[in-house]
């Protein structure tokens, strides 16, 4: 028991990591239906944005970067979505040209670093890296802690200005029928941008979460970008609170068969659970969106 | 208030409206008649700017209504209610009202205004807090009109407020858009399958046929005249 709960524990903390990486993706998809390939490499830029913070002489910490980072990508979002973005939106046709977009900005953000920083992996190591609390038997890592609080936090952010804001609501209203959301008067345009810089800085929130425990590479964004997807399909395309779900499941799941098998073979269980899932609930564990694609 | 001349729109190269002459007066009621596939709700969305204009000239206030964004019109004063309800289903009954309220004279009005949907269509009271999609379609149908009502419409177009629903839901709807006609000035334009409910509330009607206006006529002519009435309103009232 206390083996599970060792590995448990560190499941759901990673798992609340993924959770907000994964609602950036499911945001963006679910108000505008553009599937962002980019999405894990705006997460990479983030995890450099951190490190040069920290690294860069200023010293900041990645925890306390976060504001910052946020509001530099809500930014960066809104910038890459007005100037390539909108074009490429709605019509069923535009579909490629949405997968080569995103894919293409995605290759371009990886080389770029690769020219400015090579390929050598990055730390970010505060003083505070290695330490952590024992609670009973189980050890929890207190970069970890931090990282699932953060996402805790950043995600309670998000439902309060989806659910409260008035400019939330039309984000809402137009991800649920874009038609009727016009006739209210929403500017759709305007909503989808505010929309793609949320969904880019959530995800960019996740990223500076873990750079105190994962080291960047340009290319880091692989290891992420399936966990990201696999949570927005597991949670249902379309709902930001299922990839929430999803993530964190998939988080647990890695952890814990660790009790069963290597680790090496993690994600092997997670795609089982992804198959069953899906084969008993097609659209997901929230879905709203029958056939997106 | 608006005036629609020879305006042509169609979907991919097919043309749904061909040369409409169209007029709707200060506070005038216009009904919109005619057949499946006549036009009807295209030319709804032409004027909203969901489907957009091939040629031709809509003015609205006499500013030219084709150059700008489906928002700005809204914000103009031209509120759509659309065809098929399209309620926000996993949202409140109020937030359905709020985002109804969304245009910018009539966020700080909310509460008037949701004071007389509510008096309009008095079953929405209980059901502030359910969510839309859990609604009856009677009840969505109020709501869809009652959420266009909350943004302080100068043109309120109703596209088939009835479609779908059993004649006493439809009732209910009409006498609704009744009540509402009393204690507003706005324009109006009704989209309508129920020829004679439609006329009750207006003053003059157009016919469409073919995405081509067939016959334009005040209520009274078109009730006057047995053969006009047979021709474009079927058999008489109730009939679908």
């Amino acid at each position: 028991m206390v083996e599970f709960l060792q590995f448990l524990v560190p499941g759901i903390l990673i798992g609340g990591v993924y959770a907000l990486l994964a609602s950036g993706l499911g945001l963006i998809f679910g108000v505008m239906r553009v599937v962002n390939f980019a999405q894990a490499d705006f997460m990479m830029l983030a995890m450099y944005l951190s490190w040069a913070l920290f690294a860069g002489g200023v010293g900041l910490d990645p925890f306390l970067a976060v504001p910052a980072v946020f509001v530099v990508f809500l930014l960066l979002g809104m910038a890459v979505h007005w100037l390539f973005i909108r074009f490429v939106i709605g019509r069923r046709e535009n579909h490629d040209a949405q997968v080569i977009l995103t894919i293409g900005l995605g290759l371009i953000f990886q080389n770029l670093i690769l020219i400015r920083y090579s390929s050598e992996p990055r730390v970010v190591a505060p003083s505070y890296a290695n330490e952590g609390d024992f609670i009973g038997d189980i050890f929890i890592s207190r970069v970890r802690l931090y990282a699932f609080l953060l996402s805790v936090l950043v995600a309670a952010l998000l439902f309060l200005f989806l659910n409260r804001s008035r400019t939330g609501r039309a984000i809402r209203a137009a991800s649920e029928n874009w038609e009727a959301a016009t006739y209210m008067g929403i500017d759709i345009d305007r909503t989808n941008r505010i929309a793609f810089g949320v969904g880019v800085a959530l995800t960019a929130v996740g990223g500076s979460a873990l750079v105190t425990f994962q080291s960047i590479t340009p290319f880091v964004g692989f290891r992420f970008v399936v966990v990201m997807f696999a949570a927005v399909v597991l949670g249902g395309l379309g709902s930001v609170s299922g990839a929430f779900v999803g993530g964190v499941l998939i988080g647990i799941i890695q952890s814990v068969s660790q009790v069963w098998t290597s680790a090496a073979v993690k994600n092997v269980w997670v795609f089982a659970l992804f198959l069953l899932i899906l084969y008993v609930r097609p659209n997901g564990l929230f879905g709203k969106v029958q056939r997106a694609i | 208030m608006l005036e629609i001349s020879d305006l042509c729109a169609g979907y991919g190269g097919v043309p749904a409206l061909r040369s409409i002459d169209f007029e709707v007066g200060q506070q005038e009621h216009v009904a919109i008649l005619g057949p499946n596939g006549a036009g009807k709700t295209t030319l709804l969305k032409t004027i909203s700017g969901t489907v957009d204009a091939d040629s031709g000239s809509i003015r609205f206030d006499g500013q030219d209504l084709l150059s700008q964004a489906p928002h700005k019109r809204v914000e103009a004063g031209i509120v759509h209610v659309p065809q098929g309800r399209m309620i926000f289903a996993s949202m409140t009954v109020a937030d359905n009202l709020r985002l109804g309220g969304h245009r910018r004279v009539a966020r700080d009005r909310h509460d008037e205004r949701r004071e007389l949907v509510l008096e309009i269509f008095p079953a929405l009271a209980d059901m502030l807090g359910r969510d839309g999609g859990a609604l009856s379609g009677g009840q969505q149908q109020m709501l869809a009109v009652a959420r266009g009502v909350m943004a302080c419409p100068r043109l309120l177009m109703l596209d088939e407020p009835s479609m779908g629903l059993a004649p006493r839901a439809a009732d209910d709807i009409f006498e609704g858009i009744a009540r509402l006609l009393k204690s507003e000035t706005t324009a109006m334009i009704v989209v309508e399958q129920r020829a004679h409910e439609a006329l009750e509330v207006c003053d003059r009607a157009y016919v469409l046929e073919s995405g081509e206006v067939a016959l334009e006529a005040t209520n009274r002519e078109l009730l006057a005249d047995e053969r006009l009435a047979a021709t474009y309103l079927g058999s008489g009232p109730g009939s679908p």
